[in-house]
């Protein structure tokens, strides 16, 4: 190479590097810092209008006696592992029925794209009133087919948070189906031809080609929904603000009450640091994953 | 499935069974859609008689009721100046990083894609929650700038995180011949690279612009009565209006109707965008 040619290089680069400038700084002060300042807030006595006084892990100290927490903690885990597990599962079935090129599968996975952009606050206030316990269309029909629902779904403490799972299926099965869709047409072609001239079936052809070809697209769209499930708010604020009693309080939920309502900033800080545990948890498995497609 | 012949009957059984299952799925996915556009052009009276029935009216009364007497307009005004306000400012700031990131190397090259990708794992009450006290302090408070900011955080490093993974499916070469020319790397990137790029300048700005519209927690803990969101606003409606099922049905399909038209006209940078990250 010409010397030229190196001073340009070295000159590409050298501009290139002002490029990631802005969303360096960008994402150090409005994530790496609140993030930091969440950390540092979760270890004071912090309410709002008074002084701050420094109290140690009394936060934590605090949380691992509060079952109000740890209830909502347990919601949030059993609303992210059915509403997940479901979707996966669900997902998988419907785009094997939909895995067909033809006109109307066309337009099918077109309109179930719907729910994926359809408003979460907006989607939830329309399945309050599919639920609502007197003049509810589901509630209706659910009882004049003699199910027993008691006084309603989202009135009795046993029914409230598989409703709103329900409707987390309705939102993002969808996804699951085009991420998957996306994954079947891209496997390769030929260990399917080789199986057909040994005469394997379709089930063993699924279980031994399909699924483990499928395993990488499964495992990242797991773990994306899981870190997704881990946020919800809007559906349940709108549909059941929580209750009835805690039973779909979710952390996040919980959190907002004690921060916002109680205005006990620095506590509210310690629980959200729980999430935040969890979050990186998961989301260590998804960047160990991303890395090994991108081979960085 | 090549089933044919002797097996027919079991295969027409099947097919029947499979299109059985599709009609409910998709009746599934449909009713809150049609429950909302039936009910939004619904008779109010009509709400509350039992059999619930679909479409027992077509009237628009609604929309003219919500569009005159609530303040609709300003949640309107204000839900676009956020959404658009963090498209343009996610693409401004994530685009050339994205670009810069699929051309060079450096040192701290994976911190960077590390704390990009953690943006995604981070729940959005972890940051919210801080990010209210650091806006209060900066005076930003109530602002649609503090929303913007924050819906950024995520916008942001998505549209990083895409256009890189774009841009390194550009060859180098063309960038190269055009700095042979005379080009320098600022030129090379907006007249060669970029344009090349537009599909996920598409993606990118569209992701934006749903997830700022979509919105409901950030609006909720950043906004003040003046600068409210749609989705925030009618919330607050939802509960004076009582049953008032109908004006929140109207004001619902004005609120989705932005977002399914254009992941729907814009359908093919929509699935990209959807299944980015997940295939490859």
């Amino acid at each position: 190479m010409t010397i030229s040619g190196i001073l340009s290089i070295d000159k590409k680069k050298s501009t290139l590097m002002w490029f990631l400038v802005p969303i360096t700084v960008y994402m150090v002060v409005f994530f790496l810092y609140p993030v930091i300042y969440n950390i540092f807030i979760g270890f004071f006595e912090l309410k709002l209008g008074r002084t701050p006084i420094y109290n140690g892990v009394s936060n934590y100290r605090e949380m691992l006696a509060d079952t109000q927490f740890l209830n909502s903690l347990v919601t949030t885990l059993i609303f992210v592992f059915s509403a997940v597990s479901v979707e996966v599962v669900f997902g998988m079935l419907i785009a094997f029925l939909l895995n067909h090129e033809n006109r109307v599968m066309e337009i099918i996975r077109t309109f179930i794209l719907i729910p994926t952009v359809f408003t979460p606050l907006v989607a939830g206030l329309v399945w309050k009133s599919l639920y609502h316990p007197d003049l509810g269309m589901i509630t209706y029909y659910l009882r004049k087919f003699g199910i027993d629902i008691g006084r309603g779904l989202i009135v009795e403490r046993s029914l409230a948070l598989g409703s709103i799972v329900v409707v987390d299926i309705w939102e993002w099965t969808p996804l699951m189906v085009i991420i998957i869709l996306a994954g079947l047409k891209s496997l390769p072609t030929e260990p399917y031809e080789a199986a057909r001239i040994d005469g394997a079936g379709e089930v063993p052809i699924f279980f031994k080609i399909t699924l483990p070809l499928l395993r990488p697209t499964l495992l990242v769209a797991l773990l994306i929904r899981s870190l997704d499930a881990l946020k919800v708010f809007d559906i349940i604020w709108a549909i059941t603000g929580g209750g009835p009693g805690t039973s779909t309080t979710v952390a996040n939920l919980r959190i907002y009450e004690v921060g916002m309502n109680q205005l006990r900033i620095g506590y509210a800080a310690a629980l959200s640091n729980v999430l935040l545990i969890i979050g990186v948890i998961i989301g260590i498995f998804f960047i160990k994953f991303i890395y090994q497609k991108e081979k960085l | 499935m090549a089933i044919v012949g002797r097996n027919g009957t079991l295969q027409s059984t099947i097919n029947i069974f499979r299109i059985f299952l599709i009609l409910i799925i998709l009746a599934f996915i449909a009713l809150p859609v049609v429950w909302i556009l039936s009910t939004s052009l619904s008779q109010r009276i009509a709400m509350f008689k039992l059999p619930p029935k679909l479409f027992s009216a077509f009237i628009i009364d609604n929309f003219k009721y919500v569009f005159t007497q609530m303040s609709i307009n300003s949640w309107i005004a204000n839900s676009l100046i956020i959404s658009i306000g963090t498209m343009i400012l996610s693409l401004i700031i994530g685009v050339p990083a994205g670009y810069a990131f699929s051309r060079i190397n450096f040192r701290g090259k994976k911190l960077l894609l590390i704390m990009i990708l953690l943006t995604r794992a981070l729940p959005t009450i972890v940051l919210v929650m801080p990010f209210r006290l650091i806006m209060q302090n900066f005076g930003l408070l109530g602002t649609r700038t503090a929303v913007i900011l924050i819906d950024t955080v995520y916008n942001a490093a998505f549209t990083f995180w895409l256009m890189s993974g774009i841009f390194e499916s550009i060859p180098s070469d063309l960038e190269d011949s055009g700095r042979i020319d005379g080009c320098n790397p600022v030129q090379a990137f907006l007249y060669i690279a970029v344009p090349l790029s537009k599909p996920g300048l598409v993606t990118s700005a569209l992701f934006a612009f749903i997830f700022s519209w979509n919105d409901f927690l950030f609006a909720l803990t950043l906004t003040s009565p003046d600068t409210t969101t749609l989705p925030l606003g009618m919330l607050s409606t939802y509960g004076i209006l009582q049953q008032g099922w109908t004006y929140m049905a109207a004001m619902g399909v004005i609120a989705i109707f932005p977002v399914i038209l254009l992941s729907l006209l814009l359908q093919k940078y929509y699935i990209s965008g959807l299944t980015f990250g997940g295939v490859k």
